[in-house]
């Protein structure tokens, strides 16, 4: 390397010239490299910013349902029911009544929607495959309120009363479209080779289905539903005019049901302490429930799985 | 390191046409490189002289196209990617952290494997890298436009179709705008990363002749998979394997009497 | 959305079967043909559903558009005293509502996107793009209860003084920011919409963005060009309609959106030149009326109005969305 090393100046540069060329070719000539990192650096802090906003939304919703919510949380939380003004109350009945609703809406929406996900992952080729698959992506859109519409137009309003069946029902119509998106996607993740082996045994399509590809997707597929269970837990509008909410315990599905989300409503904006109280540990309750399911589908849960 | 004689003897043992002296345009020097734990390239020590094509051949992962992007530190934008050793260029190491990376791919250019027009017009193609570096007027801006399309023998073919969208041109016709969008930006340097892999060999003629000019004014250097390309382009050839720099020399030599047992494998077929 | 690869890879299968099922005897023959009408009923009960809400939805509310007719649409009224009831102020509080949303949540969006496509590091990026996304599944109420306890107060304390003071002498802009300090109104369901749907852009601009080509990203950076000018001159252009198509969707959720607007919209129906004076939506004002609505009222049918008209706004938005964004990917693979 004996040019090189010689005269570092020397060796590498060269002599070449350049009429249009700056003396100093690693500067851009004039303002214009300034304004490039000047803008760069702008919009870079500027989606610092952005990012930081929306975490920080996040952490002051977690905080500040910490620090109101907290307080309220006791026992009593979960053993005694909605009570009066000045009583000792908790939320134990709009709790039950929470996840007995949530529990009937999987329970009723759930196969549904796994059946429909099989049609369009399997069967769906044709013009009613995609009809079915806009379709499902409009419920998916659906303001919810309108579910709770619908329902009330069609179950309340002919029986006469709302009830916790209503309520299931309402939030089962929002949980279908979630498990048919979900367990679509992840059939079609499902390798064609796999299929294959199982047909090559001499098994049927619907056994193939039902106890290969199911199972192959069957993370996949779970990940979906605990979706749907937390997006449809935290509703409150669809259940506004169907289960309506109820200060007793329901020992009927055809009665009105109370759930936390509607019970969170009705106090949130109470003028009496102990129901703002106890608005804010429902909501804490609830909000902790959701991010719980969450934070468990997006970590470990998710990993295992495609 | 066995490619050391060969480089000490650089540019003299070169023999390169018009007699001209050709002095290193980039100087790589005791080249490391890392993708996270792994070692990709082991010590490397070469250089590449100006207005010259730098022909490198190895098989596949043997670290070629890994040294053309540490040349223009594109490794940069991948987290976990490192170079140790020193690559000189004016004056300068590229690889130390004070460079101006955004400067340095403006007097470094790079063509890909597959071309990669942007979703614009052929003009603003074209325009967008040269709005970078320089504040052009308007006629300015046409000029350079038309200059370049000239020079990769372009401008008949799209001069009436300037502001029509360069994703409908031909596989062929978008890699010569792509150089044409590469030199427009004035760089000292152009790498080019197999540049004809995904083009049909009407294509492949055009860009060799293509190089055969550019050279007058660039320093080249280009990976290739393809001997004759090589053979016909390049002025010195570079093998590597394993990550490592086996030979460097001037073509003829290394088509005609490689010192290395390697080497001659692989030129003549027996691996990679 | 059927010719797409990953359907033709399950082409051969069913190919396939049918040859099984001619070794395989006549049992799973019939097993097969009862599971197929299975899904097929469970296919289809999906569009009797969508078909039933539309027809329960446009039944209900027959009455009010046959005693108001087109006024309905036009009149700002709502009084259940005189039985007057028009449309006119919760469509504008819709719209507004969710323009301010997305006028603030798309360049937050963009930004956060922008950041953890192409700034952090993946590592960091997967957390905080998990943290964003734990933003989308916080119940509609709770923003609302936070909103009413956060953001309303500071609303009335700070903003609108703040604007009342230096730009309320200005003639047009003036009259948007006057009224009371409720901290209550549209401005401020905006702004709780805005934090809402970010998130949701957010998603979608990632995963847009992430799907640019690398090479196209590095021939942009071998020119030399900054990573905002890769983002702005390479991958903005090369992604544009998916992004317009994610704020319009962005838009259908804020349209729909219940409970957390209710709680800071102020409950007004009436019209009024000022952002910061309480209005309502559509949403809000359903989920306000309806306990005062008895089944079969003139004013149930005008809320069931209220809610065709955002049921049309919502299908609108998605199909703008589906036509920009094209069909969205049946799977994603990893």
């Amino acid at each position: 390397m004996s040019g090189a090393g010689s005269s570092p100046g020397g060796g590498v540069r060269p002599d070449v010239a350049r009429p249009e060329g700056v003396r100093d070719r690693w500067k851009t000539p004039g303002g214009l490299a300034f304004r490039r990192q000047f803008t760069d650096r702008l919009a870079s802090g500027f989606s610092y910013a952005a990012t930081t906003v929306s975490v920080l939304a996040l952490a002051s919703i977690v905080w500040t349902l910490l620090s109101r919510g907290l307080p309220g949380l006791t026992l009593l939380t979960f053993t005694h029911m909605t009570a009066s003004p000045g009583q000792e109350g908790g939320l134990a009945n709009a709790i039950a009544g929470s996840l007995f609703q949530t529990a009937a809406a999987i329970a009723l929406g759930a196969p549904l929607g796994l059946m429909c996900g099989i049609y369009l992952a399997d069967y769906g080729q044709g013009k009613l495959a995609s009809t079915v698959r806009f379709v499902s992506d409009m419920l998916l859109s659906a303001p919810s309120i309108l579910i709770g519409l619908f329902v009330y137009q069609t179950i309340v309003a002919p029986i006469g009363h709302f009830s916790g069946f209503a309520g299931a029902i309402a939030l089962a119509i929002l949980a279908l479209p979630i498990v048919v998106r979900t367990t679509e996607d992840m059939l079609r993740l499902v390798p064609v080779s796999m299929r294959e082996a199982g047909i090559a045994l001499g098994a049927s399509k619907w056994r193939v289905i039902l106890f290969i590809c199911l199972r192959a997707a069957k993370t996949g597929v779970m990940t979906g539903i605990l979706l749907a269970v937390a997006r449809v837990a935290g509703e409150t509008a669809p259940l506004l005019f169907t289960s309506l909410g109820n200060s007793g315990w329901s020992f009927s599905p055809a009665e009105p049901m109370a759930s936390l989300p509607v019970t969170i409503y009705q106090y949130a904006g109470s003028a009496f302490t102990d129901w703002a109280q106890m608005a804010w540990t429902g909501a804490l309750l609830i909000t902790l429930g959701v991010l719980a399911i969450n934070i468990l589908v997006r970590t470990g849960f998710g990993r295992n799985g495609t | 390191m066995t490619a050391s004689p060969a480089l000490s003897g650089l540019p003299g043992g070169l023999s390169l046409p018009q007699n001209e002296t050709h002095r290193p345009m980039i100087s790589v020097r005791n080249l490391d490189f890392y993708y996270g734990e792994h070692k990709a390239l082991r010590n490397i020590s070469l250089n590449f002289p100006e207005r010259c094509v730098t022909g490198m051949i190895g098989p596949s992962g043997c670290g070629k196209s890994t040294l053309l992007r540490v040349l223009n530190r594109m490794y940069d934008l991948y987290p976990g990617q490192r170079a140790t050793g020193e690559v000189l260029f004016d004056d300068r190491n590229v690889i130390s952290p004070d460079i101006d990376l955004n400067r340095l791919r403006a007097r470094i250019g790079m063509v890909f494997q597959k071309p990669t027009p942007f979703p614009m017009s052929i003009y603003d193609n074209i325009a967008f890298g040269v709005k970078l570096h320089e504040t052009l007027s308007r006629s300015e801006m046409n000029d350079r436009v038309e200059d370049v399309l000239r020079r990769v023998a372009l401008w008949n073919e799209v001069k009436d179709r300037l502001h029509a969208s360069a994703t409908a041109m031909s596989g062929g016709q978008q890699q010569r705008l792509c150089i044409a969008r590469t030199i427009a930006t004035k760089p000292e340097v152009i790498l080019l990363d197999e540049p004809t892999s995904a083009l049909d060999p009407v294509s492949t003629a055009r860009i060799e002749e293509l190089l055969d000019e550019l050279k007058k004014e660039f320093t080249i250097a280009i990976v290739t998979h393809n001997m004759q390309q090589a053979a016909r382009c390049a002025d010195q050839v570079a093998f590597f394997y394993l990550g490592e720099l086996v030979e460097v020399d001037s073509t003829d030599v290394i088509f005609t009497a490689p010192r290395e047992a390697r080497t001659q494998d692989y030129i003549t077929g027996r691996f990679g | 959305m059927t010719d797409s690869p990953a359907s033709a890879e399950v082409q051969p299968p069913v190919q396939e079967t049918r040859s099984g099922e001619a070794s395989s005897g006549r049992s799973s023959s019939a097993g097969d043909t009862v599971f197929r009408a299975a899904v097929l009923v469970c296919g289809v009960s999906v569009l009797l559903l969508l078909g039933g809400i539309i027809l329960v939805m446009m039944a209900g509310s027959v009455k009010a558009f046959s005693t108001f007719g087109f006024a309905f649409l036009s009149s700002s009224a709502w009084n259940p005293v005189t039985q007057h009831y028009g449309a006119l102020a919760p469509v504008v509080g819709t719209l507004l509502t969710s323009l301010i949303g997305l006028v603030i949540a798309v360049p937050l969006a963009f930004g956060t996107a922008f950041w953890l496509t192409q700034l952090a590091s993946s590592r960091i990026a997967g957390v905080v793009g998990m943290t964003v996304q734990l933003l989308a599944a916080v119940p509609s109420i709770i923003f609302g209860m936070w909103g009413f306890s956060l953001i309303v107060p500071f609303i009335a304390r700070y903003v609108q003084p703040a604007l009342l003071h230096s730009v309320g002498g200005v003639p047009v802009i003036g009259a948007l920011v006057k009224g009371g300090f409720y901290g209550t109104g549209i401005m401020t369901g905006g702004i709780i919409l805005a934090i809402m749907v970010t998130p949701f852009v957010t998603a979608v601009m990632r995963d847009v963005f992430i799907s640019a080509p690398p090479v196209l990203k590095e021939s942009a950076f071998g020119l030399g060009a900054t990573r905002w000018e890769v983002m702005r001159h390479v991958i903005l252009p090369w992604s544009r309609q998916a992004v317009i198509g994610s704020v319009v969707l962005g838009m259908g959720r804020a349209m729909g959106e219940t409970m957390a607007v209710t709680f800071v919209i102020g409950n007004a129906s009436r019209l009024s030149w000022s952002l910061f004076a309480p209005g309502n939506t559509i949403a809000s004002l359903i989920a306000l009326e309806f306990p005062e609505s008895p089944a079969g009222s003139l004013k149930l049918s005008a809320l069931m109005a209220l809610g065709t008209i955002l049921m049309v706004l919502s299908f609108l938005a998605l199909c703008a969305s589906r036509f920009l964004t094209g069909a969205r990917p049946v799977a994603r693979r990893k």
